[in-house]
């Protein structure tokens, strides 16, 4: 057999080969550096907002900064933690070893789209970080994620942080973009061999997915970004006189599969563990593919529900109802799917499968209540209501941040070769999960009542006060679990390593060394099922004799 | 110096010609919804706006963009011939017909740059003038990275690396100017074309 040399260790200092590394495990890793920096960056700003409605009439920050807060917590968690962490950081670490792949298809690509996701990042939290260092409030952007005209026109928002954060989500929605290319070709062409359609794990299939949508609706984004950027700068009138609802348009197309660009990652992480730790083969393994493609494909035609209250024509506004309520389907085939790989399997209760109990009992209510609110007079109520914020913390927190979490656990051992600390992390799941849900469940509550979304604060006598003081206490409860994954980290130093494959995992990234080689397999393995370390097991273990 | 072997199969995936190609395609794709949004953009104003164009434009001369749609033709005739010929090994047609279509796609460049001074509106004029600029402007920058592709192509050709067995970048680059051909001509029909009789 044909065979290359390599050298075996590259003499070079430790910061320059952060700098010009670009192995997609080193690469991979920073984006989870980064994007946990961001999440404890725009966590930080979801507690000061959490004290400042802790009670009616509060003074903590003024409005101005409010807003400021808000909005930078909002683009941050989306854009600089939970995409990055789940596409640029699993999806590049797992991808080329889920299907035996050396390296993603385009490396230099990958180091590009890092470096200039940390470029875009910079720009964008700079902004709001230089702003409040030097006390002037022109250089963030406040009018919330949406950033809907005509409020973040130049009549409205005249600062310059209005442009500033433009650029910054005009580099980042670039540099997502060109990720999702390489992950695409990725996986369509570096699969090892045998390994067909269905042997792609479920995790790359989720991937896959999400780099189609990622390329898909991105670039719509983008292409109002700059609509509105030359509006405020170049004197174009995109939105001078016309209709509001072309960005809302053109920003949910891209906003509403973000939602599942955020989630569809975080199923894949479940649909990983959940076998492995149930010892059993995931069940209906196609159908949850299929489901995935359908969640992809149906994602692209819901965005309008976001605009029922806008003047929407109302044939228009009941196909929006009717797709939104029919992408439940593909979703509760998962959930489904996932009690059914559990049922009468002999579970192994270590972190990674508390998480995903976390992500299944908060996600699935996350779920339901968007297909509540997706109906017109429901939605026409609830619009900008606290109900709507408690909704998509369900899904993006329950599905994303336990996902991640579960992740974490699921992972960290292959990726750093030490294991984390099974019962901190029990603990750790315990306060998050409660933290979580005294967080968000008041705020149904609040959103039945009334309470609109972005406000600063709230006079007392209405009722807001005690669900908004256990919300309060809630999000401290998930800082305590947050600090308690980040001792659990640091204990990470002495920790006693993590054999190659210390789950009895499923698919090839347990094949490897723990961490990999910086080329991952010496041997390109042959792939001959779904399962290919299971059947190497199994089958050893038959030939033995046993 | 120390080396580790590693082993290398016929079937080795970093090998795979295909991921240029595929590359190529998919990043087709993402453009592609860049304009699609641009162009939702330009029918939403048709639709919420009644007299689209509006009433106070005079109608431009077709006059540049039909020259243009000449040379952008000649052009994405030339790169196809260069590149079934480096697909038969024939370097003799292979360099020149790339030159050809790099020359061309600069000359369908400047030509937009006199249109866009000949214009009797600008793209602060109104909507209407904005959107027929972006159109126009995200096109022509596109023209652009697709001469720069040729260049770099055109440069690596020069020094010999395309064979029929290699030329992945050869096929990405007539991909992506047939695609800038594509979108030209949609564009063309829309800002010049298509307008309502008054």
């Amino acid at each position: 057999m044909a065979s290359i040399s390599i050298p075996v260790q590259k003499r070079q200092s430790a910061l320059l080969d952060i700098l010009t590394t670009v192995d997609h495990k080193k690469i991979g890793l920073m984006y989870m550096v980064a994007a946990f920096v961001f999440f404890l960056f725009s966590g930080t700003l979801a507690l000061v907002i959490r004290l400042q409605l802790a009670a009616p009439d509060m003074k903590l920050v003024d409005p101005g900064l409010y807003n400021q807060m808000f909005t930078m917590h909002g683009t941050g968690m989306i854009f600089l933690f939970t995409i990055p962490m789940l596409v640029g950081g699993f999806g590049n670490y797992m991808v080329p070893l889920q299907i035996g792949a050396r390296d993603v298809a385009f490396p230099r690509i990958n180091a590009f789209s890092f470096w200039l996701f940390v470029f875009a990042a910079i720009v964008m939290e700079g902004g709001f970080a230089l702003g409040m260092a030097m006390q002037n409030p022109n250089l963030a952007s406040n009018a919330a994620w949406t950033a809907y005209v005509p409020l973040s026109t130049r009549v409205f928002s005249p600062q310059a942080g209005m442009d500033i954060w433009l650029f910054g989500l005009i580099l980042s929605g670039i540099a997502s973009t060109l990720g999702a290319v390489n992950f695409v070709v990725t996986a369509y062409a570096m699969r090892a061999p045998g390994m067909t359609t269905w042997r792609i794990p479920m995790f790359t299939w989720a991937m896959i997915v999400t780099a189609v949508m990622v390329l898909l609706s991105t670039p719509v984004l983008t292409a109002a970004l700059a609509m509105l950027t030359a509006d405020r700068n170049f004197g174009t009138q995109f939105f001078k006189s016309s209709d509001p609802r072309l960005w809302q348009n053109m920003f949910w197309f891209y906003s509403h599969p973000a939602v599942y660009i955020m989630v569809l990652p975080g199923m894949g992480i479940i649909s990983e563990i959940l076998p492995v730790f149930s010892r059993k083969p995931l069940y209906g393994t196609k159908a949850i593919v299929i489901s995935t493609i359908l969640i992809g494909l149906l994602g692209f035609t819901t965005w309008a529900h976001h605009m029922f209250v806008s003047g929407v024509a109302p044939e228009i506004q009941r196909f929006f109802m009717f797709t939104t309520m029919v992408i439940a389907v593909p979703t509760g085939v998962k959930i489904f799917n996932w009690i059914a790989t559990m049922w009468k399997g002999s579970l192994v209760l270590k972190t990674p499968l508390l998480m995903v109990f976390g992500f299944l009992s908060t996600f699935t209510v996350g779920g339901i209540t968007g297909v509540i609110q997706g109906m017109i007079p429901i939605d026409t109520q609830l619009h900008n209501t606290y109900w709507v914020v408690a909704h998509f913390h369900y899904v993006l927190f329950g599905g994303s941040v336990f996902a991640i979490m579960g992740g974490f656990y699921y992972w960290i051992p292959k990726m750093l070769g030490k294991m984390l600390n099974d019962t901190l992390g029990k603990v750790q799941f315990v306060f998050m999960w409660i933290g979580f849900n005294l967080t968000f469940f008041p705020m149904h509550i609040l959103g039945l009542e009334g309470m609109p979304r972005r406000i600063a604060t709230y006079a007392a006598g209405r009722g807001w006060e005690i669900p908004n003081l256990i919300a309060t206490v809630g999000a401290f409860t998930i800082a305590t679990s947050v600090l308690i994954f980040i001792i659990n980290c640091l204990t990470l130093l002495r920790a006693k390593p993590a054999p190659a494959d210390p789950w009895e995992g499923n698919t090839l990234e347990w094949d490897t060394t723990s961490p990999p080689e910086e080329y991952n397999f010496k041997k390109i393995p042959v792939v001959t099922s779904d399962r290919p370390l299971w059947d190497r097991r199994h089958g050893a273990a038959v030939q033995a004799g046993h | 110096m120390n080396t580790t072997k590693l082993s290398v199969q016929s079937t080795d995936p970093r090998f795979n010609p295909r991921k240029g190609v595929a590359g190529a395609f998919v990043f087709i794709l993402s453009e592609t919804m860049f304009f699609l949004g641009l162009f939702f953009m330009w029918n939403f104003y048709a639709v919420v706006q009644g007299a689209w164009p509006p009433l106070s434009i005079a109608r431009p001369s077709p006059i540049l963009p039909i020259i243009n749609s000449g040379v952008m033709v000649v052009s994405v005739i030339a790169i196809a011939v260069s590149s079934r010929a480096i697909a038969h090994d024939n370097r003799r047609v292979f360099v020149p017909a790339l030159a050809v279509a790099c020359m061309l796609g600069l000359l369908f460049a400047a030509i937009q740059i006199v249109e866009f001074s000949r214009l009797s509106f600008g793209p602060g004029s109104n909507n209407f003038g904005s959107a027929f600029f972006f159109l126009l402007f995200f096109h022509v920058a596109r023209v652009l990275a697709g001469v720069i592709f040729m260049m770099i192509v055109l440069v690596r050709a020069l020094i010999g690396q395309f064979s029929s067995q290699h030329r992945a970048a050869v096929t990405a680059c007539a991909m992506y100017w047939y695609f800038i051909a594509g979108v030209w001509y949609i564009v063309f029909y829309t800002l010049y074309l298509a307008w309502p009789t008054r």
